[in-house]
């Protein structure tokens, strides 16, 4: 299979080259404030004010530089900050150092992913494009970590555990631990180290969307949504795909919050590459914990149990009490394991020797599903791996069902 | 093994060499102090006797500890009791791929035939982790813990052909208040839930349904909540 070179697809992302202009000679040399010095002669890749500004005449722009070109057209006019506003921000080069983002992503990329698409529709300017390639990022290694490590996980909790690591609430919360702080009102005249978007006003309604199409067969008799039909049709946490909102709609903060977070996966991807997009998740994703087995909930575990053991080929299941004390006083304790043959599958303990029972079965159930495989090799990890370097993962046959 | 429920031993009639690692009680309090907390006195775990000989007379409950001086060379693997995690996969749920079920058949292969290479102790109850000296696993000849319900095996049984699904239909069809699903379990040798799936009397079901909340609603406060608190506990188990 042909290799895809990112690179050459992610220029269509950033704004059109134009050509650079000549600077005076004579003009004393500029203090770029920002840390990556950058030759005089190159304007930065992501000013594009030219496409949208008419040309200035021929004897002006001789002797023009980047800055004098802006301060024609008033910043209050601009729905969001020029990128050479970026290179004066003291809150960008901060959150630039606090995140410890690699010196090739430029401070520039970083201000265009701090816009939403409410602030400035243009999608020149604001991290739409960004956003979406990074949430496709971000759910790809989010999915590839959870059904290689976890190969038996049921479909709803593997769906509970991408929203956990990936979806709306986790990426404002880590927006808001990164400390990125938002504009009252967007504008051009704004720092452009601000989350900028117009937000919702309060107790306006949000979130009434209509559902667009899934391509379900028969999707116009109603039928209940089948839970492996949302893999197929739905999105990454199992939600049906809404039609998106008008652009210039006033949003909430989460939903801008998580644009940015995923715009900046979408620039580390194609400005610094995989290695360090991977690194970038590792450190701020997969450090998260998030415990598993306590995103179970059985309704009948005894017989979920039993039909699992049928299933697999093993002895039934049988309860057996292991050890009691308290029997006759206000406050038994019973444990009960929970027995296949002469082997332990687990062991509860409760105040009554039907709770103890059942939650011997749930232990058991999950040490099932929880099993994790001692090596793992990631599909993202693949691509430039020797082929006899691949070994293939476990493929469950999928979570009992009754 | 009796059915009768596993209460805590009897005092052996031999009380000198052999420990015993629960407390000496029959009743719930002595006359004195002195007397009560005597009766307390638990041995200490074995583990800290590995200094000395196993069938020693210093066996005894008033044996002091002595973890600083081993006759050899060992480790002392005395875990406390805890409720065991579900990241722990049982070796039963490894699937053939994983490289740890190798080495769970070796371990117990020689556990097991170290175990029935020494003496038997005195007492041998599976399941509690004071019992056995050694701490590993229970010996291949130990019985398993009592059952909850019924003698262990469970055996399906399928004998009960059209005529009679036929005739548990009719049954219950003509006169739901004296073929009750129970009486049906009885007569046919099955259960009252196959009953239930051969056929269903809604008007009787509505009626019992009815009768069931007429006396949930005379409920007072009290009781009510003490239900909705046993509904949610309940619920609780299966997370």
């Amino acid at each position: 299979m042909k290799r895809i070179r990112i690179q050459r697809w992610g220029s269509q992302f950033l704004a059109p080259r134009t050509q650079f202009r000549p600077q005076c000679p004579l003009r004393p040399p500029q203090h770029h404030l920002s840390p990556f010095p950058q030759p005089h002669s190159c304007r930065s890749q992501s000013t594009s004010a030219g496409d949208i500004f008419p040309p200035l005449d021929a004897d002006e722009s001789a002797g023009l530089s980047q800055q004098d070109e802006d301060v024609s057209i008033p910043p209050e006019a601009l729905p969001s900050p020029p990128p050479s506003a970026a290179l004066k921000s003291a809150k960008l080069a901060a959150l630039h150092a606090r995140l410890s983002l690699p010196p090739r992503l430029p401070i520039q990329t970083l201000a265009r992913a701090l816009v939403h698409e409410s602030a400035d529709p243009d999608p020149n300017f604001n991290n739409t494009s960004l956003a979406i390639l990074g949430s496709n990022l971000l759910g790809l290694y989010t999915s590839e970590y959870l059904l290689c490590h976890y190969p038996r996980l049921p479909i709803s909790v593997l769906f509970a555990a991408q929203s956990a690591y990936v979806g709306t609430k986790a990426l404002a919360l880590m927006a808001h631990e990164w400390g990125i702080e938002s504009v009252a009102e967007p504008g051009g005249e704004v720092d452009p180290g601000l989350l900028q978007y117009r937000r919702l006003a309060a107790g306006a309604a949000w979130g009434e969307f209509a559902p667009r199409g899934t391509g379900r067969p028969n999707e116009q008799k109603g039928w209940r949504r089948g839970i492996t039909s949302k893999i197929v049709y739905d999105d990454q946490f199992g939600d049906m795909r809404m039609k998106t909102p008008e652009p210039s709609q006033p949003v909430p903060l989460d939903i801008a919050a998580e644009s940015f977070v995923r715009a900046l996966m979408g620039a580390t991807y194609l400005h610094c590459g995989r290695a360090t997009t991977k690194r970038l998740f590792a450190s701020h994703w997969l450090s998260r914990t998030l415990d598993l087995s306590k995103m179970f909930e059985f309704r009948t575990p005894t017989v979920d149990l039993s039909k699992l053991c049928a299933r697999e080929g093993f002895e039934p299941a049988v309860a057996r009490l292991i050890s009691e004390t308290g029997r006759a006083s206000r406050h038994p304790v019973f444990v009960v394991g929970v027995y296949s043959g002469k082997d332990k599958l687990g062991e509860g303990a409760g105040g009554s020797i039907d709770e103890a029972r059942v939650r011997a079965a749930v232990m058991a159930l999950k040490s099932w599903y929880l099993y994790k495989p001692l090596d793992v090799t990631l599909p993202s990890d693949a691509e430039g791996m020797e082929p006899t370097k691949w070994k293939p993962n476990l493929v469950d046959l999928g979570e009992v069902i009754v | 093994m009796s059915a009768l429920p596993l209460t805590r031993p009897m005092r052996p009639l031999s009380t000198k060499s052999a420990p015993l690692f629960l407390p000496h009680l029959t009743t719930r309090h002595a006359s004195s102090t002195r007397r009560h907390k005597k009766l307390n006195i638990i041995s200490p775990a074995p583990s800290y006797n590995l200094s000395a000989a196993p069938n020693s007379t210093t066996h005894s409950r008033s044996a002091k500890p002595s973890p600083r001086a081993p006759s050899a060379t060992h480790i002392i693997f005395n875990p406390p009791s805890a409720a065991p995690s579900p990241t722990i996969t049982p070796p039963k749920f490894l699937p053939a791929s994983d490289p740890r079920r190798a080495l769970y058949s070796s371990f117990t292969a020689a556990s097991t035939r170290s175990a029935l290479q020494s003496r038997t102790p005195l007492i041998a109850a599976t399941g509690t982790s004071l019992s056995s000296p050694s701490l590993l696993p229970a010996r291949p000849s130990a019985n398993l813990p009592p059952p909850v319900r019924g003698s262990g095996t469970y055996e399906k049984k399928y004998h009960l052909t059209d005529a009679d699904i036929a005739e548990i239909r009719k049954l219950r069809t003509e006169d739901p208040y004296t073929w009750t699903r129970w009486r049906l379990a009885e007569k046919f040798g099955c259960s009252q839930f196959f009953v239930s799936l051969v056929v269903k009397a809604p008007e009787k079901a509505a009626e019992v349904e009815a009768s069931h909340q007429a006396a949930r609603d005379r409920w007072g406060n009290r009781k009510r909540m003490a239900d909705e608190d046993r509904k949610r506990r309940v619920a609780s188990w299966g997370r």
